[in-house]
């Protein structure tokens, strides 16, 4: 009975866990590893489900009749898919040049598995066409500390680090639901007396446990932050010292935010003067503190300048690279930080370089053996990319990996309808999703369970994923997936299926860069628990944290960024006069297509369930429990309505783990972030009203 | 560039310039050119009164600085005023003559004060008469925080929103403010009659400025400045500042002269066009829009909106259909926020009204078809962001009528187990239900731990962890086994002082170290468990103990208890608080000798040495050449005594004796916790006998009562009477055999005021007095031997036992010197 240690699958805490092949289950306990000391939760302890789960796709399938998408999938071998595939590329290049052929990748990837996906698109297609779901996830928060602190690491701290600030501002952060086991560091800070401030326009798990609950209108939180900074401005809270010593660009912010007053402030979000007052006291005066965003704050179409105005807040109160302090964001996804660093992006290298940076460009074709000419150019977004799907100058042939963009896009059903517009559509799952519903070719992939590879948590901590047990004889890894395309495609020499040879290569690719991976070495991973990145050489002990004496930045200052408030895309009028917002729930993960396969999740939470105001209830006339139907510019769906008394009056949520005619991403707002071209998820005008057919029964 | 068009903006005031802001935030392609009637940039005027009020300073109100223009390509004529348009061709004429060509033209004049007419308020020469001030802008604030500095007696005129704030203000500038107000009730614009009146109820007695109502003011007195004013009714009242908060009135002029529609402000559209004109925009206070005109700032900045959509052509769609109001009074302590309607307009607006005069208290708000129309606020504002927010979003509202008006509710108490239903979910984390808790405690599993291994509740966030435990405790119905933890002597040794002792005895382990080797699976050590091993194995082993100094507090390691500096105080040996001359003597020749900076009489009768540096404590034990006193330790401290029966007329018992004996014998006993003694002649109790872990009192007839578990620090508790003895021999006999118990039994720093009641009296009275357990005599023995393992620890002076033990490795601060207080005069 051998015993593997390793990591769950789902959620940026990859907390620690061990696998014991037993009959007729493999046996799943947490470890003591430092995210999760020994915690797990409902989604981790039910993991294993999934690798012998009756749905499991085990061998390749293709669509009876080639041309009829209508027409049934039915099993198919290696050979015959990739004949298929391999056919459809050469048709698409050929017809409509080499940009036609793309890829859409996922941020639960290996690091491996990202980067060959960015080489794959780049050196075996030759084309720009490459993007992947971390755009709809953690693009806003990067973009911003990209542009500010000069690197975009989610945490620059450990997790333990938070048990130690004595104040904490949560932006649009449920870690209690979303990451259960990350709250016994906010626990240990509570315990010890530590205040945390929870800012969410619903009262969350993890807002109930706070010192206090700010509940403001969503789309509100820059202005929020602003009103946060002008009252700091004005009471003389700011670190004048760390202003001037590491920082550049204060002046401009400090004259945006004087229209931030308390009043107005109030009126803007909602959040009470007296409780603005008191969270910027704290935040300057109870130190250490802490400033953390997530997706709350960040996926609206200002949410890259919503991330600055925290990070603004976080710098002028000199929090940034102190002990136990500073701003992060919380990243979702499983590699979502190693999965934004290695090329899935449409505009990015590995290492975190840039594409259209000639150095970058030159020293990423050394490694990968190529002339640096041979790269294309930046290419667009991911909903930018989906949108134009089939459409002259889009993508007609593409590649989907760890993703299941027709429940997790926003527009969902225009997303689809793109999809069906394809020449062909090729997704690899573990399951058939709802996006590998729609394809031409399903290509069967082996779980976490099955594989090797690194994966980088929410900390920067980089981490081994070991298998435990083979995959099943006629499933692949992408890895293998990719090579064996590759070499079809004549391009087979550039390419690995080996994942210790791919990071090996990845490491001397990040060389140099912001991310740079080049002393990491599987063995290191082993012996330290993780490696904390950048570690440029096999002697340097990596970076648990970060901006301690400099940023990296080219003159070493962390840059404040002028930011203003601006409505939402699309505000509540009179035809849809309600704010639709969209999240987690603790039960299921991202677009549910594992989690909604879990007899013991599923029981728990069997469905979709609106969650509203009971005083928005008896003004629409429905009661708990009862069928309500949602309606957007972009669609409706029905869902059950949760009364929430902890939600505002004005406001409802509805969780996007569901596909199909409830999948809430029919409902959502395309509009883009003009920085990070991260879609409005967060806040878009809706009206409710009771289901029809409820309508005619009573 | 040819495409560029000229947009022109008459006015540089707050909707001006952030009109002008939307513009650029739209990217529209214009080429600038404003003219402001102030020679600043943008200011923020509604924090004036805040400047007033000496809460915020100039540079914090400006919102668009000099810089920021040129910034942005505008051209900004300060103090320059705008004559007239000529539409015709299209171009502003200054009083200057010049003339500025537009393609577009926003005017943005905003208003002025307003000012009544009262005799005698203006002066031909000056405008206004001396010390007469409107209160508008940044200069009318300047002058009046001048004039005021050497003034005494303000009168405010109009008790608005503005002239409330301005009497604030002043106050912190003169002695004395009247607030004079032409109508029945403060800021009646906003507020009913019973608001305003709580209103002034509050500005008069919280404030302390004088409110008079129905004022109507109509003679400023004095000849060469301001001495006084006149109201209608005759009264005269005397001051030497007058402001003038009246009211503002839009500033038309320039459009009624250029052939604009203007009424009371100047006519637009929805599109904030001036009536009928294509290329003239007018935003701000000036405007009149559909019969309305806006003094606030958020509707000023919603029409900014709307015309920087339509005059960039982002969106020709844009229109301004009116703004709701709401305000809230910037004043210190006195709580206003008034939205929508003040009062009800019809009979079927529901109204609901709360008012507690005395705490100044008025809460009202107004609801029509379900919608929060109006909302008053006095006293208490703390609903205000909730109902400005209902107000705005017109959010569906509470059928509880009274949760608009207060925090109704609040968090629920805790869940009691019996209360839930089964199905309640109690780890949320992992699905956990109370029936799942308690099915498995009925299967067997009694702790909190195995529970929560079983179920996985609580192994998630490990949030619900609390509410398992008495979910457990509930389940179990008292058969709740406690977690093995928490009976550990210490927390990195898994095991209960009884079978640690046990352990220790039965492998003979006599230092620190040797114990985790061998009683802690791996062999880890925990330095949270090295000072309570320490204590045990001393006590267990006397002088057989293997001392290892890490395992020891810095106090016990230099025998010296350290300060608030990084100092350390010494306390030589004075037992039961009797001393010689000559030991007064030596000590007050060390005292000088080491430049001692505080000698001080301690609580437990000694004389305490402070300040002293570590490195200096070897000398100066030398030099004493006393024995410790223990002050520092988890040890036997000290016995106080009373003068006893030899000199007190009320002695009946020689307490000074037995205390000095008592000190002889368990000197430096260490033990669990600090045993601190005491010894008094009768039941006067001077020596506080009856608040010490142990303390003898004598009673009539030779007797003794000794009494244990009493505390007189933090915690406070009369101790309890172990056993009345007829000799001093018993007493010490008694009170060893119990040192000893408590030795052996007491958890780690647990003082007897803990351990006494945990135990209970009865139950340590059995054992100690009536050897119920058969143990008196080996209590008796181990005591014997730690008596005798006694070292005095300041002989380790001349032979340090580590290199550094007597080395600094503590910052040391100054602290400020207390200077040695001679007594003499003192009761």
């Amino acid at each position: 009975m051998t015993v593997t240690e390793t990591h769950c699958p789902y959620c940026a805490l990859q907390c620690g866990i061990a696998l014991t092949p037993e009959i007729p289950r493999v046996r799943l306990e947490p470890t003591e590893f430092p995210v999760n000391r020994g915690g797990l939760c409902a989604k981790g302890w039910t993991a294993a489900e999934l690798l012998d789960h009756s749905d499991r796709l085990l061998t390749p399938l293709v669509r009876k009749d080639p041309a009829d998408r209508t027409s049934p999938l039915r099993e198919a071998t290696w050979d015959e898919a990739y004949e298929r595939i391999v056919t459809a590329i050469r048709r698409s290049r050929q017809e409509y040049g080499p940009d036609s052929v793309g890829a859409f990748g996922g941020g639960g990837l290996t690091n491996e598995k990202a980067y060959t996906l960015g080489k794959f698109v780049r050196v075996a297609l030759g084309s720009a066409s490459i993007d992947y779901n971390g755009r709809f996830c953690m693009s806003s928060a990067a973009t911003a500390g990209n542009r500010s602190l000069g690197v975009d690491r989610g945490l620059p701290f450990p997790l333990e680090d938070l048990a130690g600030a004595k104040t904490v501002l949560l932006v649009g952060a449920n870690p209690a639901d979303a990451m259960p086991p990350s709250m016994q560091y906010l626990d240990a800070g509570r315990a010890e007396g530590a205040r945390h401030i929870v800012v969410d326009p619903r009262r969350t798990a993890t807002a109930a446990g706070a010192y206090r609950h700010l509940q403001p209108l969503p789309g509100t939180d820059l202005a929020l932050a602003n009103g946060l900074l002008h009252i700091a401005v004005r009471e003389g809270l700011l670190d004048e010292q760390y202003i001037r010593d590491r920082t550049t660009g204060f002046d401009a912010v400090r004259a945006a935010v004087a229209s931030y007053w308390p009043e107005r402030v109030e009126r803007m979000t909602g959040v009470s003067e007296a409780d603005l007052r008191e969270t910027v006291r704290l935040l300057a005066t109870e130190r250490p503190s802490m400033i953390l965003t997530a997706r709350g704050a960040e996926q609206h179409s200002n949410g890259t300048d919503t991330a600055q105005a925290y990070l603004n807040l976080a710098l002028a109160l000199g929090l940034v690279g102190r002990p136990n302090s500073g701003y992060g964001t919380i990243t979702g996804q499983g590699n979502g930080q190693g999965g934004r660093e290695h090329g899935q992006k449409a505009d990015q290298l590995p290492g975190y370089r840039r594409l259209d940076d000639p150095a970058a460009r030159a020293h990423v074709a050394a490694v990968w053996g190529i002339d640096p000419d041979e790269l294309p150019r930046p290419g667009v977004s991911a909903y930018e990319m989906l949108d134009r799907l089939g459409t002259d100058g889009g993508v007609r042939v593409l590649l989907v990996l760890a993703s299941n963009m027709a429940v997790s896009a926003p527009h969902a059903g225009h997303v689809i309808d793109r999809l069906r517009a394809l020449d062909l559509l090729v997704v690899s799952d573990i399951f058939l999703s709802e996006t590998a519903a729609l394809a031409d070719v399903v290509l069967p992939t082996a779980q976490f369970a099955e594989e090797e590879g690194t994966m980088t948590n929410l900390e920067g901590r980089v981490i081994r994923r070991r298998m435990a047990l083979p995959p099943p004889p006629d499933v692949r890894t992408d890895l293998q997936f990719l090579a064996g395309l590759a070499d079809r495609l004549g391009r087979g020499k550039f390419f690995s299926d080996d994942p210790r040879t791919v990071f090996d290569e990845l490491r001397r690719a990040s060389a140099g860069g912001i991310a740079d991976y080049s002393g990491i070495t599987y063995e290191r991973i082993e012996a330290e628990q993780g490696v904390f990145w950048p570690c440029p050489a096999e002697d340097h002990p990596g970076t648990p944290r970060l901006f301690t004496d400099t940023f990296p930045t080219p003159d070493g200052r962390a840059r404040f960024i002028r930011v203003e408030h601006r409505d939402p895309h699309e505000m509540p009028d009179r035809e849809y006069p309600y704010v639709l917002t969209t999240g987690r729930n603790m039960q299921q993960y991202q677009s549910g297509n594992q989690t909604r396969r879990v007899a013991a999740l599923t029981v728990s939470l069997p469905e979709p369930r609106v969650e509203l105001h009971p005083d928005l209830g008896r003004r629409l006339g429905v009661a708990d429990s009862d069928m309500v139907e949602l309606r957007t510019r972009r669609g409706k769906a029905q869902f059950r309505a949760r009364f929430n008394p902890g939600i505002r009056p004005d406001t409802v949520f509805a969780p996007f783990h569901w596909g199909g005619d409830q999948a809430v991403n029919l409902l959502t707002d395309p509009a883009l972030d003009r920085h990070s071209k991260m879609p409005a998820f967060k806040a878009c005008a809706v009206a409710i009203c009771p289901a029809p057919h409820q309508e005619g029964t009573t | 560039m040819q495409s560029t068009q000229r947009l022109v903006v008459i006015g540089n005031g707050m909707a001006g310039a952030r009109t002008v802001e939307e513009i650029l935030a739209r990217g529209g392609d214009f080429t600038i050119t404003m003219f402001g009637d102030e020679p600043y940039g943008n200011y923020n005027r509604i924090m004036l009164s805040n400047l007033l009020a000496g809460v915020e300073d100039e540079a914090g109100i400006f919102l668009n600085d000099l810089s920021w223009y040129a910034d942005n390509g505008i051209t900004l004529h300060v103090g320059t005023r705008i004559e007239k348009i000529d539409r015709t061709h299209k171009v502003v004429i200054a009083t200057d003559g010049t003339r500025t060509p537009y393609d577009k033209l926003i005017i943005a004049t905003g208003s002025s004060s307003w000012t009544p007419p009262i005799k005698g308020i203006h002066n031909p020469k000056r405008g206004f008469h001396q010390g007469v001030f409107a209160f508008r802008t940044l200069d009318d604030t300047r002058g009046m925080i001048r004039y005021a500095r050497d003034h005494e007696r303000a009168v405010v005129i109009g008790g608005g929103l503005l002239g409330l704030e301005a009497a604030r203000g002043l106050q912190n500038h003169v002695s004395h403010v009247t607030l004079l107000h032409a109508m029945g009730h403060l800021m009646n614009m906003q507020l009913d009659e019973r608001a305003g009146a709580m209103l002034k109820a509050s500005v008069e007695g919280k404030l302390g400025v004088d409110v008079i109502v129905d004022a109507m003011t109509t003679e400023i007195l004095g000849k060469d400045r301001v001495t006084g004013v006149k109201l209608a009714d005759g009264t005269v009242i005397d001051c030497d500042v007058v402001v003038v908060a009246a009211g503002i009135r839009p500033n038309t002029q320039v459009a009624a002269d250029s052939g604009l529609t203007v009424e009371r402000g100047i006519v637009v559209d929805d599109q904030m066009r001036a009536d009928g004109e294509d290329d003239i925009y007018v935003v701000g206070e000036c405007a009149q829009h559909r019969g309305e005109l806006y003094g606030l700032v958020a509707p000023l900045w919603d029409q900014a909106k709307v015309l920087a959509d339509h005059v960039t052509g982002r969106n020709a769609a844009a229109a301004y259909t009116g703004s709701k109001l709401s305000t809230k009074l910037k004043v210190a302590g006195i709580d206003v926020a008034a939205m929508g309607l003040k009062e009800p307009e019809t009979d079927a607006d529901e109204v609901i009204v709360y008012s507690e005069p005395r705490k100044g208290i008025y809460k009202q708000v107004i609801i029509r078809d379900g919608l929060l129309v109006g909302a008053t606020l006095v006293g208490d504002n703390r609903k205000a962001a909730a109902l400005i927010q209902a107000f705005d979003q017109g959010q569906a509202l509470p059928e509880e009528r009274a949760e608009m008006l207060f925090d109704i509710g609040g968090p629920a108490g805790e869940v009691k187990p019996e209360d839930m239903p089964d199905d309640a979910q109690v780890c949320n984390c992992n699905g956990v239900s109370k029936g799942a808790i308690c099915g498995v405690v009925n299967a067997g599993c009694k702790t909190v731990n195995g529970v929560m291994d079983k179920t996985r509740a609580g192994k998630g966030c490990g949030t619900c962890k609390p509410l398992v435990q008495r979910i457990v405790e509930w389940a179990a119905g008292g058969e709740v086994e406690e977690d093995p933890a928490a009976s550990w002597y210490v927390p990195g040794v898994p095991m209960p002082k009884p079978e640690l002792m046990a352990a220790i005895r039965q492998y003979g382990l006599r230092s620190v170290s040797s114990v985790f080797a061998k009683l802690v699976p791996g062999g880890e050590e925990d330095a949270k468990s090295k000072m309570g091993l320490a204590s045990l194995l001393k006590m267990m082993w006397g002088e057989d103990y293997v001392d290892e100094r890490d395992s020891r507090f810095i106090n016990d390691r230099v025998h010296a208890n350290i300060q608030r500096d990084g100092t350390f105080s010494v306390v030589p040996q004075m037992k039961g608080g009797v001393t010689t001359p000559a030991q007064l003597r030596r000590i007050a020749e060390v005292a000088e000798k080491y430049a001692v900076p505080m000698v001080k009489l301690t609580g437990g009768q000694r004389i305490d040495l402070l300040g002293i540096p570590k490195e200096t404590l070897p000398k100066i034990w030398a030099d004493l050449d006393m024995p410790s006193g223990y002050a520092y330790a988890k040890s036997f401290r000290t016995v106080k005594t009373c003068v006893g029966s030899d000199y007190c007329r009320f002695g009946v018992g020689d307490s000074t004796a037995l205390g000095i004996a008592l000190e002889e014998r368990f000197q430096g006993i260490e033990g669990p916790g600090k045993m601190k003694l005491a010894v008094t002649g009768c039941p006067r109790n001077c020596a506080e006998a009856y608040v010490k872990d142990l303390g003898v009192v004598a009673i009539d007839g030779g007797r003794w009562e000794i009494y244990v578990g009493g505390a007189a620090g933090a915690h406070i508790r009369k101790g309890d009477l172990l056993a009345t003895v007829d000799s001093a021999d018993e007493v010490i006999t008694l009170t060893g055999r119990f040192l000893q118990y408590y030795r052996e039994n007491a958890n780690w720093l647990e003082r007897t005021y803990a351990f006494v009641p945990r135990l209970g009296i009865d139950r340590v009275r059995a054992v100690v007095v009536d050897d119920s357990d058969g143990i008196a005599a080996e209590l008796d023995a181990a005591m014997d031997a730690s008596v005798g393992a006694y070292r005095d620890p300041w002989k380790e002076r001349a032979e340090p036992v580590t290199p550094g033990q007597f080395r600094t490795s503590l910052p040391l601060v100054v602290l400020p010197q207390v200077p040695v207080r001679v007594s003499g005069g003192v009761a």
